[in-house]
């Protein structure tokens, strides 16, 4: 009696009733019901274990159904659910049949449960799928003709797959507004959206500006943008990619391409040092747009809209042939004539002082590798200056405000060849000076503004300048060489959180262009020396055991995959990357040739 | 008229007459190789043969092929399976129904499809109709490389009428491109059957006519009958099929032994013959055109009206005013031209028989509209390699009959 | 179809009949070991009871592209019998690194056409042919055109003209 301390006086005078409130202290006054029937152990420990149909699955406590259903083999479709948005299981295409409930229930929105059976393939939910989907087709515009989306639209694709019956409704489908144009980036098309609403929940939840919300009832609902605002987020593309049919285009792309002419290379975006991994969509040797990788360390599955819009770079007034003279001698010449002047006239600075070596942070890591150890064995020079992309903006998510997407890698590998790093102000008062003559430039963009670099320039009395656009430097360079983007060639990026990212080549290089690697690797021939490098991966192997930094990085393997994901074939291209048929851009191949 | 003059014979010219043992010496020959190349009238569709002559007989033929090899299967394996169609017709182009009805029956039955009543009677119509026009060009060639012009012309004119039907009904000659996975793309025009009642009379008739020229001419029955032989060991052995096959006396007929679309249901004969000569070819396929009439008679009495195509939005585009209206056609008819009908992954051997014998198919799909392989296996080729066990040893007139009887084409044959 | 055929090839050679499996329209299949389908194909000719005297075809598939893609070739064998009106298919697997078989052609003649195309068009050899060179392809073409990393537009080089004694090129053509 005396055991239990501090109680009530009605304690110890029997069994307290169950659900009658108690004194005890830390009550909340009602007992909770004595617990039922024991459930049995999990089957696997930590885990859910539930079946698919027939299929045991274990997945961990949180997984989504539509994921567990993905990973045991049952496609589930679904058109609001992401993954890495809220649930709102409106649209009633995951429908599933589960053990635990008579109607049949969303899978985006019902947890998984311990000894679950969800059967995704019997007769019911595939009536459900076709009903679901004629209810959305039925006030869908006959679109398919002018709508971008055609060859990548979920409408399409389930369409094909779970619904392949006439319409049966007729008659007039409800009119909304078409074209409007809701920011920079963004246009809409209201006819076309099946109101799923991730657009809406992407803006509030990741970008954190809630532009766009759902407006009206019943069949007057539509997606909009709040009167006299716009969609002007820097983010605003990412709903482009979202958006599961065409209601929502990307304004740069639009009319450009059909997407089943567009092949796919996986890459880097070198909008920023941010380095957000991307798929590079390409016809022939034309590049037309960048769409956002998953990468779930660096940008999960989105991407910035100034990255997005930085492939523009890539096909504008490229640099195609080698030039030589400066100014009004400027003239075409042959890669082996380029390379003969250039290195006649850097052999004559060799070891001296007044040469700069002026690097951008936009080439990659093979090619700084290559090209730096060009300059430091075969010229002699003993600091590199740093170019690049002028500075902008920054925002809190992707984006950041250096815009060249090397600049760590460029400070590794300066530091392990032994290369003191130096801005480039140094290099414009050292012109100005006159006590620098001569510029070995890597990548042809510079940090600051045009007008006051252009003087210092032309005093310089040799420029070799190793270049993807035509730009200032170019305009002054004696030695021109055409080098090729990051779309053309293979490498590797450091990025501003130092992880190094591997990209993969789109089509091969334009023109005469070459990697800066390769221009390196001909200039230490044709100054009679013999280190020489036949691929990136040759580059990378020879001389990254230097850098501390890339030394442990597996190069092959970092690679992302080269195979194609599974749907819409693209038209196959040639050994040449050129795609059969259609148009051939260019000049017309001589036959024989 | 004034006579050649003999030259005197006087003693000057003494040396210049040879002994007689001179006369009865054996002559030293060589063997001569002679190029019967690919560009030769009789070589059909551009075969080179290599033949070394020991005096006429032929000691050596060595076919070489590969001139008309226009990459069939590499092509194939890039576009959707409708758009193959297009390269079945080249590949036997004078029986170009054929090829395409048996490709179109290996793909439906590596869906599991069963195709609609009249598409089968179409079918089967198409390729009969085929046939004796395959059987036309190869019994007027014979006459025309053994010399007489008249059956080819003959055969020529009868094989032009069906050709006129044909343009009827496909809209091109030769290269027809008809069918389509899951039935036809188009029905019959209207009075064509009556016209191919019409068009086979006279076809008779003329088939008639060369048999008159040819099958009783002593020169034709001499250069023909014992020329060519092939044992039906032997035949089978290099994988002779169709008319050659049945020239040697072996019963084997796809459309008996594996009966497709409307054959179970008609009555027709499979003519066989003893020999295995040139000859027995020849009369092989005189039969079949007449065994092809027959059946195409069947099949107009008993066809009758109904869909042509599987009502399948997954196989069969949906009609134009759907396509232009519903969103629901429109989608349908994108996803089938631009990815293809998704034909389950798989693979199937499948064969029909064609003119010349069994045309097999072995299609690999991946799951995916296009498909992952397609092998013809061609009758022609597996004859064609055992033209040299049919010539060595012949005297060199007899190459050209056993190269006509075998009817190779070339686009089958090279893919 | 023609289960029996491959009843009897499993009992009389156990281990050379690796897999059994019917396709979508219910044909049978057998996968035989490599090394062994002279043997196979023998007994299937010669045994009186089996009878695939009629040679169909050889060919082959290139699975680099396939989900199962190792080993990498496939050679399959099509074979009837007309005593029992069957069909029987055969596949063989070959690695990539070394696609040699036994060639077939001492059992069947037809074959040997069919080993040359497969020869020609994806580079698997088969021991024992008499005369295994390109039938297809011109003698100097660089590569095995089918196999699926050949490219659709690939180019080839320039040869130069083969010296063929050839017959008569003309006036002052005329050569050795």
């Amino acid at each position: 009696m005396s055991e239990k301390d501090g109680k009530g006086a009605l304690e110890g005078q029997g069994k307290p009733v169950p659900g009658a409130p108690t004194n005890a202290p830390g009550s909340t006054g009602v007992e909770p019901p004595p617990p039922g029937p024991q459930k049995a152990p999990p089957k696997n420990p930590g885990f859910v274990t539930c079946t698919i149909d027939g299929k045991e699955v274990a997945a961990r406590p949180g997984t989504n159904m539509i994921e567990a259903a993905l990973r045991a083999g049952s496609d589930i479709p679904y058109y609001c659910y992401h993954p890495r948005l809220s649930i709102a299981a409106n649209c009633r295409m995951c429908l599933v049949e589960v053990s635990s409930s008579p109607k049949l229930v969303p899978a985006c929105q019902t947890p998984l449960s311990e000894g679950l059976a969800v059967k995704t393939n019997t007769g019911a939910v595939k009536d459900s799928q076709r009903s679901v989907l004629e209810f959305i087709l039925l006030n869908h515009p006959v679109d398919c003709a002018i709508c971008d989306q055609a060859g990548e639209c979920k409408l399409q694709d389930y369409y094909a797959r779970y619904d392949f019956m006439p319409a049966r409704a007729g008659g007039p489908k409800i009119l909304k507004e078409k074209r409007k144009v809701l920011g920079p980036m963004v246009v809409l098309d209201q006819e076309r959206c099946i109101l799923c609403t991730r657009c809406v929940r992407f803006m509030s939840e990741v970008a954190k500006e809630p532009q766009l919300g759902m407006f009206g009832r019943g069949s007057a609902e539509r997606i909009d943008i709040f009167p006299g605002a716009e969609l002007d987020s820097n983010y605003s593309g990412n709903t482009v990619d979202i958006c599961p049919v065409g209601a929502l285009l990307n304004r740069d792309f639009r009319f450009r391409a059909r997407a089943w002419f567009l092949s796919e290379a996986p890459s880097i975006c070198t909008g920023c040092s941010r380095g957000c991994n991307i798929f590079v969509d390409f016809f022939g040797q034309e590049t037309h747009r960048y769409r956002p990788r998953e990468n779930e360390q660096v940008n999960k599955s989105w991407m910035c809209d100034q990255g997005r819009l930085s492939y523009k770079y890539v096909n504008k007034e490229r640099v195609h042939t080698p030039q030589l003279g400066r100014g009004s001698d400027a003239r075409e010449a042959t890669g082996a004539e380029a390379l003969a002047f250039a290195a006649r006239k850097l052999k004559a600075f060799f070891q001296r002082p007044e040469l700069a070596v002026l690097a951008s942070p936009v080439a990659s890591n093979e090619d700084l590798l290559a090209c730096l150890a060009f300059a430091r064995d075969a010229l002699g020079a003993k600091a590199v200056y740093v170019g690049g992309r002028p500075e902008g903006q920054a925002d809190e998510l992707l984006m950041t405000a250096d815009k060249n997407p090397n600049r760590t890698g460029l400070t590794w590998i300066a530091g392990g060849l032994g290369l003191k790093l130096q801005p480039f102000s140094n290099l414009l008062e050292g012109l100005k000076n006159g006590s620098l003559q001569a510029v070995y430039a890597i990548g042809a963009e510079l940090p600051v503004d045009i007008a006051s670099t252009t003087d210092a320039l032309k005093k310089a009395d040799l420029l070799v300048v190793q270049a993807t656009n035509h730009g200032p430097l170019t305009a002054l360079a004696d030695a021109l060489l055409p080098a090729c983007t990051h779309v053309e060639g293979e490498g590797s990026f450091a990025n501003v959180d130092r992880i190094i990212q591997r990209f993969r080549p789109a089509y091969p290089p334009i023109g005469e262009s070459q990697p800066h690697w390769a221009w390196a690797s001909h200039l230490f021939r044709e100054l009679g020396l013999t280190d020489a490098y036949g691929s990136a991966r040759d580059v990378f192997r020879k001389l990254a055991v230097e850098v501390k930094e890339l030394s442990n990085f597996d190069w092959d393997k970092a690679a992302p995959p080269a195979q194609p994901v599974p749907g819409l074939q693209p038209a196959p291209a040639g050994a040449d990357g050129r795609p059969p048929g259609y148009r051939e851009w260019g000049t017309p191949r001589v036959r024989g040739t | 008229m004034a006579k050649p003059s003999i030259p005197s014979q006087g003693p000057a010219d003494a040396q210049l007459i040879p002994a007689d043992s001179e006369l009865e010496a054996h002559l030293p020959t060589k063997r001569m190789e002679l190029n019967l190349g690919p560009s030769h009238p009789a070589m059909h569709g551009t075969v080179r043969m290599r033949v070394e002559l020991d005096g006429e007989t032929i000691a050596r033929a060595d076919p070489e092929i590969g001139f008309l090899h226009r990459g069939f299967q590499k092509s194939c394996e890039n576009v959707t399976w409708t758009q193959c169609l297009p390269y079945t017709d080249r590949l036997n182009y004078v029986s170009a129904l054929m090829n395409n009805f048996g490709f179109l029956n290996a793909v439906e039955k590596l869906i599991g499809l069963e195709i609609p009543d009249r598409a089968k009677f179409i079918r089967t119509i198409g390729s009969e109709i085929h046939r004796i026009s395959d059987h036309l060009t190869c019994v007027g060639a014979i006459g025309l490389e053994l010399g007489g012009m008249s059956a080819f012309l003959y055969c020529i004119e009868a094989r032009e009428l069906l050709v006129d039907r044909v343009t009827e009904l496909t809209g091109a000659r030769l290269t027809t491109t008809f069918g389509r996975v899951g039935g036809l793309n188009r029905d019959l025009p209207a009075g064509w059957l009556e016209s191919v009642l019409k068009t086979l009379e006279k076809v008779e008739a003329l088939t008639a006519e060369v048999e008159t020229l040819l099958t009783n001419n002593r020169i034709f029955v001499d250069r023909m009958k014992g020329t060519g032989l092939i044992t039906a060991q032997d035949a089978l052995d290099f994988g002779f099929t169709g008319p050659c096959l049945r020239a040697c006396g072996i019963n084997y007929d796809v459309r008996k032994t594996k009966p497709y679309w409307i054959y179970d249901r008609i009555n027709f004969d499979v003519p066989i013959a003893r020999n295995g000569d040139n000859f027995d070819r020849y009369l092989m396929r005189i039969e079949e055109i007449k065994q092809s009439s027959r059946i195409v008679h069947q099949a107009i009495e008993l066809i009758k009206p109904g869909p042509v195509i599987v009502d399948d939005w997954r196989i069969s585009l949906p009609p134009k005013p759907e396509v232009y209206g519903t969103i629901e056609g429109v989608m349908a008819h994108f996803k089938l031209i631009m990815e293809g009908i998704q034909v389950p992954a798989g693979e199937i051997y499948d064969s029909t028989e064609a003119a010349n014998g069994e045309l097999g198919w072995y299609l690999v799909s991946d799951g995916s509209g296009r498909p992952y392989k397609v092998h013809v296996r061609a009758p022609g080729f597996a004859i064609l390699s055992g033209i040299s066990r049919m010539v060595e040893g012949r005297l060199l007139g007899d190459l050209i009959p056993t190269f006509d009887t075998i009817n190779m084409i070339g686009g089958e044959v090279e893919q | 179809m023609s289960t029996f055929a491959l009843d009897k090839v499993a009992t009389t050679f156990p281990r050379a009949l690796l897999d059994r499996y019917l396709d979508r329209s219910g044909a049978e299949w057998g996968i035989v070991d490599a090394e062994a389908i002279r043997n196979v194909a023998s007994e299937l000719k010669d045994n009186p009871e089996l009878d695939f005297k009629l040679f169909l075809s050889i060919d082959a598939v290139d699975r680099l592209m396939l989900p199962e893609r190792e080993p990498r070739f496939e050679v399959v064998y099509f074979l009837y019998s007309l005593k029992r009106g069957e069909h029987v298919r055969l596949k063989c697997r070959v690695p990539e690194d070394n696609p040699e078989l036994p060639s077939i052609s001492p059992v069947y003649q037809g074959a040997n056409w069919f080993e040359r195309f497969v020869w020609d068009f994806y580079g698997i050899r088969f021991r024992g042919h008499p005369d295994l060179r390109r039938i297809l392809m011109y003698e100097e073409f660089r590569g095995h055109p089918l196999r699926k990393d050949y490219p659709l537009r690939q180019r080839q080089p320039l040869v130069p003209e083969r010296p063929i004694q050839d017959i008569f090129r003309g006036p002052g053509t005329n050569r050795p």
